[in-house]
């Protein structure tokens, strides 16, 4: 079996989630993803380090963010300051499929590495740019900051408890979900050079992808003039649909019933307790009518039981019922065991990083292979492996391009490593909820001598 | 019309969920030949679901349907009758893609399987989306957003410290599944054109949103800490709360930060920026004593913040470098300036629905641009076209099959 995108060539000019995201995806496919970094100020700023504990040195190569985001790739610098930086990335395009950059609009015409620069060079380049808000109209000069399109694209709108104010859900949503939509683009344009020949510039918007999620709610205001308000965990048309609390500390249950069949199983499922009987929950027309009251009979049962055992019970008679997972749940969960959905990665033993879980895809494939290739690449790591073996330079060239500073294996100006907050103090103010000194073997992760 | 990305492939739809059919939707829109088929009727379950045209739950006025099947053909049919599956395998028979999102093993029962499809078809994309995949012990759980939100770890981080877990009001997790399958397809077409064979793609949903909310089991497998809820009103949080979460502006929401491009510069440049020197501190200056501060700085800034407009706010913010938003309603969605500039939104003409607006692009494909060609269709509206037309059925036998109620 091969990767589905073999023999593509992609150079990941990009930083942050986002885009990162749309070409780790393509390298666990198989493309060769090329990560050249012109800075390094995404590295380290996400501060995931191995044991919550900042390296001693190096500590841009450890970072367990960057780590999860830019796995499957080569990676090398250039100093796109420099003349001889610009031209060896242009070396390097005239070799290439695909270009992607999520620099603000501009930014790459002014380096010399735009669209039409490129496209001199390599005619059926395929060019794509992630911005916030698009190469053009008056908001393209406005910051793209993932975690605020959750409220620009129209979403927070809708999400919160009713009666208090919008909330965010997550960390950067629709950051992912934007990569996402990138490889679909880059697929698109791939088919059309494969048609024609013709490469193009895709200009990709975290806005419009973004509000493109809503068009339900966009086409009910413009046919009924209804903007829509907070929804908590609710359904518009079905209850109970909610999160329930059960046994233990911050441990919960989700219940969604979309049926009549699916309701009698719940009642039987709690032994038919009297309350079911009353007319104020007899259908689904009533059940909605009265849910603040059913939510708090079914929370008044959920209480005594185990999150876990409690949805196998439920689902085992057919009730749509999920237990809220937290992270070490996740990574234990037996169905995404079973899935193999988390890959294991074994680092290198001198970047002292062990064996850690990262996410895989949500799909798989029945004749193709995709999994995660090898860990992100240090700074400049495959330097001398893409000029000299891809680009066929010599080694005294690459030498001199070494020693005139346009690459290099250690950034030049780094940002000090984000300094974690201990897990006590984390404890102390409840954003963790626990935290496990022997994580690793209880994850299966921890290094045999 | 050639122009288009995608106008090679000939696409099979048997979704009847907003994953498949948001992923089947850009298919079309960039070109496809997507071929919609639903059950006689009732049509799909998309159908049934609102926002509906003047809250009337037609059949035909589903706002929601309309969205996802703009740029397709439909047909109706009865796949559980056997000359229902004589008919879909044929069409499946000449596809290129084929997307369902049946449980799982039930296409197998009716003999439309993958392996049946593929033992005819055998460079078929055969795109199966559902809850929890084709394998593994959740395999026959029944699955919704809001349990992938559970299930997929999003929610335990989400929300206030002493409430419930919270998602978003908005079934995100399906819109995420069908870009997924729909890139998924698009890259298995891609290796087909050198291989000539096609591929069985296994989506589960619940994996959307695991694959979404990768950070708390990476903190996890870093350092062993599980991440939970915000605490507190904490400055600098990007949990939802503090000043930096999101606030009331004087006519909605917006999301202030004191982040600019990628520093953070002292109180006193933000409090110029919000036209209230005034509130300036020293306690506030650094990062360090707004955090220790976030009390009083939350109660300096939040009134201030609420005597502004909120494009006022947002629009000042975004000019001058600052990281903000603003939480804009559908309203403002459509009356937005720069999609207006961009082009996103197009006039749709529906026999039903009448004319109405439509969101567009997600992205700009200059040289083969997203077209809007077809507006959503009628239940059944293309069964002549496809049955007789491409197929070679008699109009006796449609009227036929249509008596039996099979289409």
């Amino acid at each position: 079996m091969k990767g589905l995108l073999e023999g593509i060539r992609i150079i990941d000019s990009t930083t942050v989630v986002a885009m990162p995201t749309a070409m780790h995806i393509m390298g666990d496919m198989g493309a060769q993803v090329i990560k050249v970094e012109t800075h390094t100020q995404t590295r380290g700023e996400g501060g995931t380090f191995a044991d919550n504990i900042p390296p001693d040195s190096e500590y841009w190569n450890k970072d367990g963010n960057f780590h999860a985001l830019n796995r499957s790739k080569l990676g090398i610098t250039l100093n796109l300051q420099d003349p001889d930086g610009v031209n060896t990335f242009k070396e390097l395009a005239a070799l290439s499929d695909v270009v992607a950059e999520n620099n603000r609009a501009g930014t790459m015409e002014r380096l010399g590495l735009g669209y039409d620069d490129l496209k001199r060079i390599k005619p059926d380049i395929i060019y794509i740019s992630n911005t916030g808000f698009g190469q053009t109209g008056p908001w393209r000069r406005y910051a793209g900051i993932g975690r605020m399109f959750e409220l620009t694209c129209g979403l927070s709108q809708f999400t919160g408890y009713e009666h208090e104010s919008p909330r965010r859900v997550g960390r950067f949503f629709f950051d992912p979900h934007v990569g996402w939509t990138a490889v679909f683009a880059i697929m698109a344009a791939l088919h059309y050079r494969n048609e024609t020949g013709k490469g193009q510039w895709i200009d990709l918007s975290m806005y419009q992808t973004g509000a493109s999620t809503m068009g339900d709610v966009i086409l009910d205001f413009a046919a009924n003039k209804r903007n829509g308000g907070l929804r908590s965990n609710r359904h518009d048309s079905i209850a109970p649909h909610n999160v329930y609390p059960c046994r233990g500390d911050d441990n919960w249950i989700a219940i969604a019933i979309e049926s009549d069949i699916e309701w009698n199983a719940l009642c039987q499922a709690m032994d038919d307790p009297s309350w079911t009987h009353d007319d104020k929950f007899s259908d689904a027309f009533s059940r909605w009518q009265n849910q603040d009251e059913l939510d708090r009979n079914i929370a008044a049962w959920t209480r005594t039981y185990d999150h876990v055992e409690l949805m196998d019970q439920l689902q085992a008679v057919g009730i749509p019922a999920g237990a809220v997972l937290n992270g070490k749940e996740t990574l234990t969960n037996p169905h995404l065991k079973a899935r193999q959905f988390y890959e294991p990665v074994t680092h290198p033993p001198e970047s002292g990083m062990g064996t850690r879980l990262y996410h895989g895809r949500p799909w798989k494939m029945s004749d193709a292979e995709a999994h995660i290739r090898r860990p992100a690449p240090t700074v400049g790591e495959h330097n001398d492996y893409v000029l000299g073996q891809i680009m066929g330079k010599e080694e005294d060239e690459i030498l001199e391009l070494h020693e005139i500073g346009v690459i290099g294996q250690e950034p030049t100006n780094p940002r000090p490593a984000n300094q974690p907050v201990s897990l006590d103090k984390q404890l102390d103010e409840g954003s963790i909820k626990q935290f496990d000194f022997d994580y690793q073997s209880q994850l299966g992760i921890t290094d045999h001598e | 019309m050639s122009d288009s990305a995608l106008h090679q492939f000939r696409i099979i739809d048997l979704t009847g969920g907003i994953a498949g059919q948001y992923g089947t939707k850009y298919f079309g829109d960039y070109g496809a030949d997507v071929i919609l088929v639903e059950p006689p009727r009732t049509g799909s379950s998309t159908r049934k679901t609102g926002p509906f045209l003047q809250d009337d739950p037609h059949t035909e006025k589903s706002l929601l349907f309309l969205y996802l099947n703009n740029n397709k053909r439909g047909v109706s049919l009865d796949i559980s009758t056997p000359s229902g599956r004589d008919l879909v395998f044929e069409l499946m028979r000449d596809a290129d893609v084929v997307f369902e999102d049946y449980a799982p093993g039930h296409l197998e029962s009716l003999g439309l399987g993958y392996e049946q499809v593929r033992a005819l078809n055998p460079g078929v994309v055969f795109t199966s989306i559902t809850p929890f995949g084709q394998y593994g012990p959740y395999r026959n759980y029944r699955g919704n957003d809001l349990l992938y939100y559970a299930l997929g770890g999003m929610m335990y981080t989400s929300g206030s410290y002493d409430r419930e877990p919270l998602k978003h009001g908005h079934p995100q997790t399906l819109y995420m599944g069908g870009m997924i399958a729909a890139y998924a397809t698009s890259a298995a077409l891609f290796a087909r054109a050198a291989t000539g064979l096609g591929q069985h793609i296994d989506l589960s949903l619940h994996e959307v949103m695991a694959s979404h909310h990768y950070a708390a089991p990476l903190m996890y497998t870093f350092t062993g800490a599980i991440e939970r809820r915000a605490p507190k009103l904490e400055s600098g949080s990007t949990k939802g709360t503090g000043f930096e979460g999101i606030v009331a502006a004087k006519d909605g929401y917006i999301g202030p930060t004191m982040q600019r491009g990628r520093q953070r510069p002292p109180f006193s440049v933000f409090a110029d920026m919000i036209g209230h020197p005034e509130i300036a501190d020293p306690i506030f200056e650094t990062p360090a004593g707004r955090q220790e501060n976030s009390a009083e700085l939350d109660a300096a800034v939040m009134p201030k913040l609420k005597e502004q407009g909120k494009f006022e706010y947002f629009e000042k913010a975004m000019t001058e470098g600052w990281v903000a938003g603003v939480v804009q309603t559908p309203e403002d969605l459509l009356r937005c300036p720069q999609l207006e500039e961009r082009g996103y939104f197009h006039q749709l003409e529906h026999p039903v629905i009448g004319t109405i607006t439509i969101p567009g692009e997600p992205f700009k494909l200059p040289a083969s641009p997203w077209e809007l060609r077809l507006p959503a269709p009628l239940l059944g509206q293309h069964n002549q076209d496809v049955y007789c037309t491409e197929l070679g059925y008699e109009n006796a036998q449609l009227k036929l099959l249509r008596q039996q109620g099979t289409i």
